[in-house]
């Protein structure tokens, strides 16, 4: 990020943070200023402190003490018509961000996560959303990190739509089908920017998911989910630039809390495939992990992970560039993870663990350790089931 | 030309199935008001004060802590299909109700509609409402004061009252039914307040420890002597030395009793009265719990009788 750039994202967050202290501080009635603190948004902060060492990868990135991701969420009723929610998002610079200047860890980037109007005013059942949020594919996707079952997102999400996820602009519908159990139906159109994408296109990115919920006894449910996401392939990417690039989804997720006893034991079993259209003509790209939660004590969590990516090797598209080479074929990468978490309330929690990366028939291994810190200041909202 | 018709009435049976899929979903009851308490007190008032005229559906189970409940999709659609969410407020209920109103899309029971029935409106002698300085350094403080309000049976009389005036007004025509019921109710109360108190005086002479400050008002009801709190900020577990120190004051003290709810952690409950030379009682805080009766005054009925019987059986 260049330097215009990051006074930039200083003084929208100043923006932000300013006007509200100035109100909270202030004496003045509100009569006499105009301004009324009774309809300031929800604000909250979340921020992820990690520290993190690695066997087999020496850069200073992988080997660390670092904020991983300060979150400002503000939350508000706009008006008869509309609630909105906006989360601004505060990490440290990537390599690749940094247009070639090594990665700093005192360089931060500004993303808006979120800034979402909800429409009030739909007919029982519907749901109408406009704005810029994750797009509504499978489990993971739509987190934001401090959510994560681990400090990272799988390897079989992250190699095709990045440690980020998937942000898009655009409106959304979602339909409650009345059927005997829990069923949505949502579509979006989008625009279609992340890196996935041909960012040159004018074609919008279109997608809809179908999440199924079933209560299988007083104290667990099993969900199953299955969506689809089709947008402008990025040209590199593409045998037929300027190509439709798709991808599929479906997740299954079994949860269990006991109600005997608050903080009692709970788990939480999530599985999840994504099946990538091939960015070359051989080999299909898969990505899949499957996630094990167990709460132990009241505030004790222990998580067990499992992911494989099956994606193009990287380099491939400088490689494609030269003619008559042979194309790079698949590559798979398998990962697993544990942590144990010490949530002592419901704002704070320290999680450690391990993780092994390792490529089949490759040379990439990496046994990696970690410890995280999670805290929220303000009013946040609940976290979706 | 034949085939042409057949199509057509093809297509008109269709289009009747898909609006009788979309109807059919989205038809209010045309009967009975169809209401959504989200803890089982307020389940028992609602059915109290409706009578038949109300269809009630339970979103967190008695036995279950209403301040963590799973915010599971399948209670939004139980939501998605109501006419009046009736709900506890204060913000007991902040962790997973928002989430669900929001799940359910159902314009009936959103903020500010007809439908939506915040019960604390009701109450009017709100206990343990902060007054100076509050962060979330002392626990999970209730900023609008201590929620557990459906314990003390005088408050419930005027959420009954409470219930009776927003079922009335969008059921206008049962209107006069609801008043009635929750009149009898009042009545009811004031009966059995004398024969609650009563058979607790003796306990109310013992001191008491309770686990949880879900009891408040039911201290406020009984007049107990509350000498501590093992939770001594709601929502976090309580360290050793708190626990040790309530053991070595309830040493000082005859004949302690210690109060938890069905869904506390018993064990710290029976460390503290043993190591004390008191004894424990486990309460139902929610009509329903640990097998407990559904209806209202039963389950006041049961609290008194278990904390008579405890009372004694004291050493």
């Amino acid at each position: 990020m260049k330097f215009s750039h990051r006074l930039s994202a200083g003084l929208l967050l100043l923006a932000f943070l300013l006007p509200g202290w100035a109100i909270a501080q202030g004496g003045t009635s509100s009569t006499a200023t105009g301004i009324s603190r009774l309809m300031n948004p929800a604000i909250s902060l979340n921020t992820l402190l990690l520290g993190q060492t690695s066997r087999d990868i020496d850069t200073r990135e992988a080997n660390q003490f670092n904020l991983q991701e300060m979150e400002i969420q503000f939350s508000s009723v706009v008006d008869p018509f509309w609630n909105a929610d906006l989360i601004v998002a505060v990490h440290p610079e990537h390599a690749e961000e940094e247009e070639g200047e090594e990665a700093h860890g005192s360089h931060y980037a500004l993303d808006i996560e979120k800034a979402i109007l909800e429409y009030k005013g739909m007919p029982r059942g519907f749901g109408l959303r406009v704005g810029k949020d994750y797009l509504n594919f499978g489990k993971q996707i739509p987190l934001h990190t401090h959510n994560f079952a681990f400090v990272t997102a799988p390897i079989g999400i992250s190699a095709f739509v990045g440690e980020h996820g998937l942000t898009e602009t655009g409106a959304e519908l979602a339909w409650n089908a009345p059927l005997p159990w829990w069923a949505e139906v949502t579509v979006y159109a989008t625009s279609a920017t992340a890196e996935i994408f041909d960012d040159s296109s004018r074609d919008l990115a279109y997608g809809g998911r179908l999440s199924n919920l079933w209560d299988t006894s007083s104290a667990s449910t099993l969900e199953f989910g299955l969506s689809a996401l089709t947008g402008p392939g990025a040209a590199h990417e593409m045998d037929e630039p300027m190509g439709r690039w798709n991808m599929y989804g479906a997740d299954l997720t079994w949860k269990w809390v006991s109600g005997a006893t608050t903080g009692g034991p709970a788990i939480t079993f999530t599985n999840e495939i994504l099946l990538p259209d091939p960015e070359h003509k051989e080999g299909d790209p898969l990505g899949f992990y499957s996630h094990l939660q167990y709460r132990f004590g009241r505030q004790w969590w222990l998580g067990l992970g499992g992911s494989v990516a099956r994606d193009a090797e990287p380099g491939h598209e400088h490689e494609d560039e030269h003619e008559g080479e042979e194309e790079h074929g698949l590559r798979t990468i398998r990962q697993l993870k544990a942590n144990i978490t010490l949530a002592a309330s419901e704002f704070s929690a320290v999680r450690v663990g391990v993780h092994y990366d390792r490529e089949q028939d490759g040379d990439f291994e990496d046994l990696g350790a970690y410890v995280q810190f999670n805290f929220t200041i303000g009013s946040h909202p609940a976290h979706a089931y | 030309m034949k085939r042409t018709n057949s199509r057509k009435m093809s297509l008109k049976i269709l289009w009747a199935l898909v609006a009788c899929f979309l109807i059919g979903g989205s038809q209010p009851a045309a009967a009975k008001v169809k209401v959504v308490a989200t803890i089982a007190d307020l389940g028992s008032l609602v059915q109290v004060v409706g009578g038949d005229d109300v269809e009630v559906t339970v979103l967190c189970p008695g036995e279950m802590d209403p301040h963590f409940l799973p915010a599971k999709p399948s209670l939004a659609r139980k939501l998605g299909r109501a006419d009046m969410l009736v709900y506890n407020g204060m913000e007991l209920e902040v962790g997973w109700l928002p989430l669900l109103i929001r799940k359910a899309r159902n314009p009936a029971i959103r903020p500010g509609a007809a439908g939506e029935v915040d019960c604390s409106e009701a109450v009017t002698a709100r206990l343990e409402v902060p007054t100076g300085h509050l962060d979330r350094g002392e626990g999970d403080v209730h900023p609008e004061g201590n929620p557990h309000y459906t314990l003390d049976p005088r408050q419930a009389v005027l959420v009954a009252h409470h219930l009776a005036r927003r079922l009335g007004e969008i059921d206008v025509d049962n209107a006069a039914s609801y008043k009635q019921r929750a009149a009898t109710f009042a009545q009811d109360v004031e009966e059995r307040t004398v024969s609650w108190r009563a058979e607790t005086a003796v306990v109310a002479e013992m001191p008491v420890i309770i686990y949880h400050r879900t009891w408040a008002y039911l201290v406020d009801f009984l007049q107990l002597d509350v000498m501590g709190e093992i939770e001594h900020r709601p929502g976090i577990s309580p360290s050793p030395r708190h626990v040790q120190k309530l053991i070595e004051e309830g040493r000082q003290r005859e004949n302690l009793l210690v109060i938890s709810a069905t869904w506390d952690h018993h064990h710290v409950s029976a460390e503290v009265a043993e190591r004390s030379g008191g004894q424990t009682v486990v309460l139902p805080a929610q009509a329903g719990a640990g097998g407990g009766a559904q209806g209202y005054l039963e389950h006041i009925d049961g609290i008194c009788r278990d904390l008579a019987a405890a009372g004694k059986a004291r050493p």
